[in-house]
């Protein structure tokens, strides 16, 4: 592109006829999904923004109220409520199915027999659709006849009410969002294969032992698939829904009203779609922080090949 | 893509590639020949990209243009299975008896509003849809719906041909925006064989709250752990309380919101004292094992409830996943100086869009769909209630009428029958009456603090609408 007569500082490059051609038919061939990203990603997503200084209810004109519809975020109790509930499915959650995520990958990359078979078991309930899979875990948690109950009596433990207790409700999901661990197992698996063999026969011929090999290399050339892992935990938890809108609908006593769904019933149930758009704004800021502060905080990432 | 991509790409490729090197003499004219030829293909390729576009775009013009030629309205409705089929029926009877408009029907679940709000909010909404009765003010009064009375005028019906209290039943500052398909109401019904097993008559439901919370005490059953077995009642619809107790949630004369009314702080103390008396984290527990109430494992078809609010859709329920059970239906308990003929009411409207293509055939069709011949025949196929006079006396309907269903009808006709509030904030304010009870049942806010902020709340969304 940038190919071409030399230029006077300040003036653009000039593109030959030809240029401008392949140009335009590059533009011209990526157009639907230009067209597609415009229309229903961008313009959605600009709208939102304006929307969210709207009183808006999606069949009348909206009408400008400027940060009033921040102000009744603050005060609103419930907001505060989702966002709790969020932050503490996120804080438990992600550190829990990382770390399990991790020492499934790393049992699953020991050479045995049936590999193939056992990655497959692992991974598989990733692949069931998340409402077959709410609606299951629903009666494994049921108080009386669910078997998580069931098998805590065996051992002589009174299982909790679980989802349909406030104080059980949130450990109950965090519990069954470990159900998905297979996805990040699956990316760690690759990480572990790319770390070079020639690392640990360095370790071993130095006398490393398992935990220093673990520790001083499998760790660190792990720390990039890791961060992903963790950013992907991040935004798949804040954004949390499908299982929750099917398991307990934000109940008991809104112990599992989620961000998401909050947001949900403003826009669909009360016609607030311009506080449920200030909301989305607000849960972009505070993604957005914490990926800055994750960002910030990542000198543990080790990158192969830079200083 | 850039040049040197191109220029790689071309000696590939099948189309041209042979040609290229059949003209190609020296390096340098081969080069150039290669551009002209980029060129063309280039050309080709956008004469492709502009066909392909531009049939598209047309397609998607000249198709809603085609339909609308042949007179013909789309109607959304809400019914699956058999009770779709029977709403199907009456669709073709009246597609085969006129040949002016042709109804074109989908089965459209309501769901929530999503599905309301974007084709509303669209340029080309459906002629006809169901809605739930809670949209259709939020609706109406943001201007996305059709104004019914003059159309109703014209067609010669008014208030005298529905159900006492249903003809104001989605307006809004009366205006008329639905007509409902059908209706549900609510009752008392009790479980006989679980009142004769404990000793109470079987045929003496209570008739005050306080013989309510004697016999639901006497009928609760809990197992050595403490655990529920069965429960005698559990007051699940809370605003019925609110009206048995004198209460309201609105003043029917001027719309004003009575959230913090004096009856239904009566009735939200006395649903706090349900739920300290049997613990709510128990009986969340409890209902956690229920079964899906359209099913044999509902909790009352199964003894686990003993006495429950339950609409009329029950008569046929119960035929059909509960043959053996032996119920009773009546009106709801209340406490002295309270109403003591409390008649819940919900349901579902039908709807004309104000941007629908095709209104006066929309209207021509709900008009014929709302007489009383065919509204017996949907009610019937669906065991609701019809919202006509002259369609509960039709034979079609008659015939279908047990005397638990007669006790239903009896309710609308003599009960006082109220609907959710006709305001524009729709769910919002039931959504706040869920939050005042989850704040009564964690003890956070006094019955009266709870209702206030509800109150407040509501208001406050009003406001956006004045």
């Amino acid at each position: 592109m940038a190919r071409g007569p030399a230029t006077a500082p300040g003036t653009r490059p000039k593109m030959s006829a030809k240029q401008r051609r392949e140009l335009w038919l590059g533009l011209a061939f990526v157009s639907p999904w230009l067209i597609g990203f415009v229309v229903f990603t961008l313009y959605p997503v600009v709208a939102s923004f304006y929307f969210s200084f709207t009183d808006y209810n999606v069949v009348s004109a909206p009408r400008w109220v400027g940060l009033r519809n921040y102000v009744d975020l603050w005060n609103d109790p419930l907001f505060a409520k989702s966002l709790y509930n969020t932050l503490y499915l996120a804080a438990i959650g992600i550190p829990v199915s990382l770390f399990l995520s991790l020492v499934i990958a790393m049992l699953l990359n020991r050479k045995m027999r049936f590999q193939g078979v056992f990655r497959t078991i692992y991974f598989l309930p990733s692949v069931v659709p998340a409402v077959a899979v709410a609606l299951l875990w629903r009666w494994f948690l049921n108080p009386d006849f669910g078997p998580v109950n069931q098998m805590l009596e065996a051992v002589g433990i009174a299982g909790p009410g679980w989802l349909a207790d406030p104080t059980w409700s949130k450990p109950a999901l965090v519990l069954t969002g470990l159900w998905g661990v297979g996805g990040s197992m699956v990316i760690y698996l690759a990480g572990l294969q790319n770390v070079p063999v020639q690392l640990y026969e360095a370790a071993d011929l130095d006398g490393a032992s398992a935990w220093q090999r673990l520790r001083y290399v499998t760790l660190p050339m792990l720390s990039p698939v890791i961060l992903f892992n963790l950013i992907m935990g991040i935004i798949t938890s804040f954004q949390a829904f499908t299982n929750i809108y099917v398991m307990t609908g934000g109940g008991p006593s809104n112990s599992t009203l989620v961000y998401a769904l909050y947001l949900y019933q403003n826009a669909f149930q009360f016609f607030r779609m311009g506080f449920a758009s200030a909301m989305a704004w607000v849960l972009m800021v505070i993604t957005a922080g914490a990926l800055v502060l994750i960002f910030r905080t990542s000198g543990w990432v080790y990158y192969e090949g830079r200083s | 893509m850039t040049n040197g991509e191109h220029r790689n790409a071309i000696p590939n490729d099948p189309m041209h590639g042979a040609a290229g090197a059949r003209n190609g003499h020296g390096a340098e004219a081969r080069s150039d020949r290669r551009a002209t030829r980029v060129t063309i293909q280039h050309r080709r390729s956008l004469r492709l990209w502009l066909t392909t576009w531009s049939t598209v775009l047309g397609l998607a013009l000249v198709l809603p243009t085609t339909a609308m030629a042949q007179t013909e309205i789309t109607f959304w409705y809400a019914w699956g299975g058999s009770e779709g089929q029977a709403l199907q029926a009456l669709v073709d009877e009246y597609n085969q008896g006129q040949s002016e408009v042709q109804v074109r029907s989908s089965f459209v679940p309501i769901g929530d509003g999503e599905r309301i709000l974007a084709t509303l909010a669209g340029g080309a909404p459906p002629d006809l849809i169901t809605v739930w009765d809670w949209m259709v003010v939020p609706l109406g009064a943001s201007g996305a719906l059709t104004a019914l009375d003059e159309p109703l005028a014209a067609a010669g019906v008014t208030e005298a041909d529905y159900l006492p209290g249903i003809w104001t039943y989605g307006s809004y500052q009366g205006v008329k925006y639905g007509l409902p398909t059908t209706l549900n109401v609510y009752g008392f019904m009790w479980n006989k064989d679980v009142f004769a097993e404990a000793g109470l008559d079987p045929e003496a439901p209570p008739r005050t709250i306080a013989e309510l919370d004697a016999i639901a005490e006497q009928l609760t059953v809990t197992d050595a752990r403490g655990n529920l077995r069965r429960l005698g009642f559990f007051p699940n619809v809370s605003s019925i309380y609110f009206y048995a107790f004198g209460g309201q949630l609105y003043d029917p004369e001027t719309l004003e919101v009575t959230i913090d009314h004096p009856g239904n702080v009566a009735a939200m103390e006395w649903l706090a004292r349900y739920y300290e008396t049997y613990d709510i984290n128990k009986i969340r527990r409890f209902q956690a094992g229920w079964g899906d109430l359209a099913s044999p494992y509902n909790p009352f078809y199964r003894g686990q409830l003993a006495m429950q609010e339950g609409g009329q859709w029950e008569v046929a329920f119960t035929r059909q996943y509960a043959p053996d059970l032996n119920w009773g239906v009546t009106t709801f308990p209340a406490p002295e100086g309270g109403r003591p003929d409390v008649a819940p009411v919900q349901g579902s409207f039908w709807v004309v869009p104000a941007r629908a293509t095709n209104q006066d055939g929309a209207l021509d069709f709900l008009t014929w769909l709302t007489a009383p011949e065919q509204s017996a025949r949907f009610a019937a196929a669906l065991a609701n209630i019809p919202p006509r006079q002259a369609a509960l006396d039709m034979p079609v309907y008659r015939e279908t009428i047990t005397p638990e269903l007669q006790t239903y009808i009896d309710m609308l006709l003599t009960g006082y029958v109220y609907t959710p509030p006709p305001l524009p904030v729709g769910l919002y304010l039931s959504e706040q009456l869920n939050q005042a009870l989850a704040a009564v049942q964690d003890g956070t806010a006094s019955p009266r603090e709870a209702l206030e902020t509800a109150q407040r709340n509501v208001l406050r969304e009003l406001e956006k609408y004045r």
